[in-house]
């Protein structure tokens, strides 16, 4: 089932930066598959960014998504412990994703 | 935009597993079509409706889709939009705003925006800005898909700049002997403290080049909120990168300062091609990716066209380099058999768009396929589609840009 995909066409009137206030800056609902524990996905995924960074990856190999949230954890710290990590890689490669061979090289 | 990369001297850290993991995958392996999913269209401030990859940090191109390359100069309200990381400022005191120039220098300067504008002379520049990662989804169109978000050709426009010269600035402050880097920080900071910020380097004789600015103006306005308001640096000919947006800091460095967004993202092998000839990018020595390389892209017509047989039809796009200036842009319509020159519109400097435009009058109904081709003035030349050297990050994509119409 797919959230549905929500997103406020209400007057963003163009705000000039010159101004004294502050811009606001629209909220998009990104639609996140549900199941296979989309919470643990939601609770760290979208700590640093949207959703739209997994979905505008185009739909990516097990290898891919394993390298990228450990890129996540090593690189830009998200605090997700190993048993987590390996839950979001699963619903990763089910819902954004294709299972592929080992590499043929060996590594 | 960013993938997993590394230099190969960080040895057998962090990312060993998953960079071993990377490599170019053989296209013979089960590969699931690649489906796509279509971000939302939506107004952001002072911005018209663009097409939303992400709203935090915000990724916005064009709603024109290629449209917007039938114009040498990318409207403000339409200009793509690129940050790294979430927590961006939503207000800018221009009283309180400073331009922190320090670290090894003589007199450390506190510049405000009134600053720069009265106190140092003004120079304009007309340059194209163009993300690393731009088009980098045709990379799978002959090959493996690359790492990133699949950004078609929107990450670019072009745009008059006119702000401060960088070298005045390091000039005022008088940079030391010891001095071999400089910093720029920009005021986007990540959601984490660990999180590394993204901060850019340039060697001090690279900051020295005339035609670096630090822009206060954008086609003749304050720079968008979004594009980097109040400030930011514009590096002519060099990938968007290091046009640091909201720039609030240059710190002259006496030694390089390591970084992720440094010396990781944005890298591709360190070898003639820049790509990968045999196994996994990440076996490569890497090197960042600076200055852009020949490229042309098809405004009009978009794929799909339907026209009719016998009409007048006016091909047009845009051709740029790294600043040499483009020589000459080749149309073909036989799919690559025979070339004709288009026509050069007007020349708003060698770091900005070329216009051109090729008048065409197809006679016969069918399938056809309209490729246009750059050469620049050093006889840099755009490879084909099949020719391009790949790399993992999908960066510096420039091969010979096609679009398929149908004469009825
Ligand atoms: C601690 C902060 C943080 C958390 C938590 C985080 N990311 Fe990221 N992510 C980043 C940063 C920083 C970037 C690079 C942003 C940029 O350059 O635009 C990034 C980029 C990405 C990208 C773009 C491709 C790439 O490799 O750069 C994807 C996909 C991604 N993240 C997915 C995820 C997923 C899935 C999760 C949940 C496991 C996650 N992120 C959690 C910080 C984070």
């Amino acid at each position: 089932m797919k959230k549905i995909l929500l997103f406020s066409l209400l007057a963003v009137s163009t705000l000039f930066a010159q101004v004294s206030k502050p811009i606001e800056m629209p909220y998009v609902e990104y639609p996140i598959e549900s199941g296979d524990h989309d919470e643990i996905v939601q609770q760290y995924c979208l700590i640093c960014h949207s959703f739209g960074y997994v979905l505008n990856q185009g739909k990516k190999s097990r290898p891919y998504w394993k390298g990228t949230v450990q890129k996540m954890v090593n690189e830009f710290k998200a605090p997700i412990g190993k048993e987590d990590q390996q839950i979001i890689v699963n619903y990763l490669v089910k819902h954004y994703g294709y299972e592929s061979q080992p590499n043929p090289s060996g590594h | 935009m960013r993938h997993l990369n590394r230099r190969h001297f960080l040895g057998a850290g962090l990312l060993l597993g998953a960079s071993a993991l990377l490599g170019k995958e053989t296209p013979s392996k089960p590969i699931a079509i690649p489906q796509e999913y279509t971000p939302p269209i939506i107004a952001f401030p002072e911005k018209k409706p663009m097409v939303a990859i992400s709203d935090r940090p915000p990724l916005l191109k064009s709603a024109k889709g290629r449209e917007i390359f039938t114009q040498a100069i990318t409207p403000n309200d339409e200009f793509f939009v690129r940050w790294h990381l979430p927590d961006i400022p939503t207000h800018i005191d221009l009283n309180e705003f400073r331009l922190e120039v320090k670290g090894s220098v003589n007199t450390p300067l506190s510049l405000s925006v009134d600053d720069l504008k009265s106190k140092f002379e003004p120079t304009e520049v007309a340059a194209v800005l163009q993300c690393g990662g731009n088009s980098r989804k045709y990379y799978a169109v002959t090959g493996q898909a690359t790492h990133g978000v699949q950004w078609d050709h929107g990450a670019m426009g072009c745009a008059i700049w006119k702000g401060v010269k960088l070298k005045d600035i390091l000039n005022r402050a008088g940079v030391k002997e010891s001095a071999t880097w400089v910093g720029l920080n920009g005021l986007e900071k990540p959601a984490m403290d660990e999180t590394p910020d993204f901060f850019r380097e340039m060697e001090i004789a690279e900051t020295l080049q005339d035609q670096i600015i630090v822009a206060y103006a954008m086609n003749g306005e304050d720079l968008p909120y979004l594009n980097g308001f109040p400030i930011r640096l514009v590096i002519p000919g060099h990938f968007s990168d290091s046009w640091v947006k909201m720039l609030s800091e240059i710190m002259v460095m006496d030694t390089y300062r390591k970084s992720f967004f440094m010396d990781v993202a944005y890298t591709v092998p360190d070898n003639d091609c820049e790509c990968v000839v045999s196994g996994s990018d990440f076996e490569y020595k890497r090197k960042p990716i600076a200055t852009m390389k020949v490229k042309s892209v098809i405004g009009y017509p978009s794929p799909d066209t339907l026209i009719k047989k016998g009409s007048r039809v006016k091909i047009a796009g845009v051709a740029f380099d790294q600043g040499k200036g483009i020589k000459e842009v080749m149309i073909s319509l036989d799919g690559g058999k025979s070339w004709s020159a288009a026509k050069l519109g007007q020349d708003y400097g060698k770091f900005a768009f070329r216009p051109w435009s090729f008048e065409w009058e197809p006679k016969t109904k069918g399938d056809f396929t309209i490729m246009a081709r750059a050469i620049n003035r050093i006889g840099n030349i755009q490879p084909l589609p099949d020719e391009i050297g790949w790399n993992a990050g999908g960066y510096q994509y420039n091969a010979v840009d096609n679009v398929n119409v149908k004469i009825v």
